[in-house]
């Protein structure tokens, strides 16, 4: 009965343990997915003094070329331009700053996902001219509607001002709520004509196949390129890169505190039973059997029921994060906007997380022979006369 | 004959600093090998005090005991557990198995405390089991033993450990009146036949009758010794 208590008890707690990583390591993963996949690709390729004030003069010196080049490079799986630049856009009633990019449609809705992301509205019109495509979070701002006009101003490639006017063709909604309120999509022959840049673009926005290329095909690229800033998801979104690192600790954390949770559990039971077995190590200290022994006897207890109950947390821990692994955890219930807001998805895929495991192990045990220490100790203090009168 | 237990002068004093209780009073107990004693008197009189004095669960606050010539109230406590382990047997008034073991277990543990090994073992238990009457009852649980059989389990694993003596504490406090008998039957036998040394405390004058040296405590103090009348006798003799 009470041996059950701390089977039990040793198996939530490696369960819960266990669960908050899958979480933590779902959560992770899906966010550098949608990075990769819906906002920033794998690399981005830019003139090197671009990024510094997003001057679009500094378009990529033989882009054309160099984008055919990289696309058929082995592992890249496409590589899309960008032209881009920061202005304004003003309705009848208001402005907002945005950075205006300029896309090949098709491209683009297969490097970021654009098209699939449109809640409202269609994709770019190829027989229409000036069409915009704006966030969901953009649109309620500035109270627009589809079909609505709107002004989009900035500065051209030779420092004039110059404006076009847009309708909107689309609303799009994507789980990175920030980004869907600075980001307008428009089509580059538009946008090109309007910065007086003609064929030209400033980013090169590149997928490969296997996420584990990446520094492998950056180096390549900083070889081939060396006058071009080239840089992976981690330099284009240090925040991610420094979520995906504190996370890992945030995770430790937590696994500590449900382990000062379950010492609590361990040492009040096995004080229970010392308490209940007075008369028994009494019995056993009058006979003469030494403390040592005796703690080490107490000790195995605890080690052996430990690892009675650690197979059936992991068991129960793999088999419902697979589980949810494959159907998807619903998370909308802490609240869409929160979690849209720091660019998570609703529905979470927990993943086992293997890689931890060993450390989550050794955690849960030295808990476990830590917090029956004091039990075992107090029942060495015992005097066999003391308990025996009891 | 030889000497097992010889206390000299032994006190021990509970609550020195507010209301002492002599709870053993300048007591001198001599026992030699072989004898069949029994410790009577009322309750509080110390009979618990004085058993635990001399199996050294306890040291007394004034005086020396001598166990086979080792004065065990200078040892360390450490010394001490193992002294006990391989010198005392001892035998409680309840609560004397473990109860997660078996009855072959309760008695086999003190001998791999000693370090004795399976062999040798399974031909003690063999035999201890013989002569408490319970070869049946080998792999059972305390729990499935009746109050009679325990305290018999208990007596065959005081014996296990080949003590020079056994202290039992109201071993039939908790049995009926034929458990009882039962259970001094085994004693007595084991006595007789193997010249087990055996010092118990009772409250029970069919106990107390089958004992062949009585001592009688009240308030720590011994106020009558059966041996030192029969001692008085041999003196009485030798002069006629
Ligand atoms: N730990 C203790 N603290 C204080 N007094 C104690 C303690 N243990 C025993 N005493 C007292 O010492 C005296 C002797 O007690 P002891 O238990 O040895 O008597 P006893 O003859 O075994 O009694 P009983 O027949 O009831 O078992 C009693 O007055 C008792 O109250
Ligand atoms: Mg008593």
């Amino acid at each position: 009965m009470r041996s059950m208590v701390i089977i039990l008890s040793i198996a939530v707690g490696l369960f819960a343990g266990i669960a908050v990583l899958a979480l933590y390591k779902g959560m992770m993963k899906s966010r550098v997915r949608t990075l990769i996949y819906a906002e920033a690709g794998h690399l981005q390729i830019h003139d090197s003094n671009f990024k510094k004030d997003y001057d679009p003069r500094y378009v990529i010196i033989n882009g054309s070329k160099i984008i055919k080049e990289i696309a058929s490079a082995p592992g890249v799986l496409l590589a899309a331009p960008r032209s881009i630049t920061q202005g304004m856009l003003a309705t009848t009633t208001g402005s907002a700053g945005v950075q205006i990019n300029g896309v090949i449609p098709e491209l683009e809705y297969a490097v970021s996902q654009l098209k699939r992301k449109i809640v409202e509205g269609a994709k770019f019109n190829s027989a229409k001219k000036n069409e915009v495509l704006i966030g969901k979070k953009l649109a309620d701002k500035m109270k627009l509607k589809l079909r609505s006009k709107l002004v989009l101003t900035f500065t051209d490639s030779s420092g004039t001002i110059v404006s076009g006017a847009f309708r909107v063709a689309g609303i799009f909604q994507s789980d990175n709520a920030p980004l869907d309120e600075k980001n307008v999509y428009v089509d580059i022959k538009d946008l090109n004509a309007l910065l007086s840049i003609s064929y030209a673009f400033h980013e090169i926005v590149i997928l490969l196949d296997r996420d584990e290329d990446v520094s492998s095909i950056q180096d390549n690229l900083r070889r081939r390129y060396p006058g071009l800033l080239i840089e992976s998801w981690r330099e284009i979104s240090p925040e991610t890169d420094l979520l995906v690192k504190t996370t890992n600790q945030y995770s430790y954390i937590i696994m500590i505190i449900i382990m000062i949770a379950l010492a609590f559990g361990i040492i009040n039971t096995m004080l229970m039973a010392i308490i209940e077995r007075t008369r028994e190590i009494g019995m056993m200290l009058a006979l003469g059997i030494n403390r040592l022994r005796l703690f080490t006897l107490i000790l195995l207890e605890t080690i052996f029921l430990t690892l009675a109950g650690t197979p059936i947390g992991i068991l129960a821990a793999w088999l419902i994060i697979n589980y949810y692994n494959k159907k998807g955890l619903n998370l909308s219930g802490l609240g869409e906007e929160m979690m849209s807001s720091f660019g998570f998805g609703m529905i979470i895929y927990p993943e086992f997380p293997i890689d931890k495991l060993a450390g989550v192990l050794i955690i849960v045990i030295a808990t476990a022979i830590i917090s029956c220490l004091f039990p075992a100790l107090r029942a060495l203090m015992l005097q066999p006369v003391v308990a025996l009168r009891r | 004959m030889d000497t097992v237990i010889d206390a000299h002068n032994i006190s021990k004093v509970y609550n020195p600093e507010t209301i002492p209780v002599y709870a053993v009073n300048n007591v001198h107990l001599h026992l030699k090998k072989g004898e069949f004693t029994a410790l009577v008197g009322p309750s509080g009189s110390g009979k618990t005090t004085l058993l635990n004095l001399i199996g050294g669960l306890d040291k007394p606050d004034e005086g020396n005991i001598l166990i086979n010539g080792i004065d065990i109230t200078k040892l360390s406590a450490n010394d001490l557990i193992d002294f006990r382990l391989h010198n005392i047997g001892f035998v409680f008034q309840s609560f004397n198995l473990i109860p997660v073991l078996t009855a072959k277990e309760n008695v086999e543990f003190i001998m791999q405390l000693q370090r004795i090994n399976k062999k040798q073992r399974d031909e003690r238990i063999k035999q201890l089991f013989k002569e408490i009457d319970l070869e049946d009852k080998l792999n059972e649980r305390p729990s499935k033993l009746s109050g009679g059989q325990q305290q018999r389990v208990a007596v065959a694993r005081a014996l296990a450990s080949k003590p020079k003596f056994i202290l039992a504490d109201e071993p039939t406090a908790n049995l009926d009146s034929k458990s009882a008998s039962n259970l001094l039957d085994i004693m007595d036998k084991l006595n007789r036949e193997e010249n087990i040394t055996f010092l118990f405390s009772t409250h029970d004058q069919r106990v107390i009758d089958r004992a062949r040296r009585v001592i009688t405590l009240v308030d720590g103090r011994i106020v009558s010794d059966t041996a030192e009348v029969s001692t008085k006798h041999e003196d009485a003799d030798m002069k006629h």
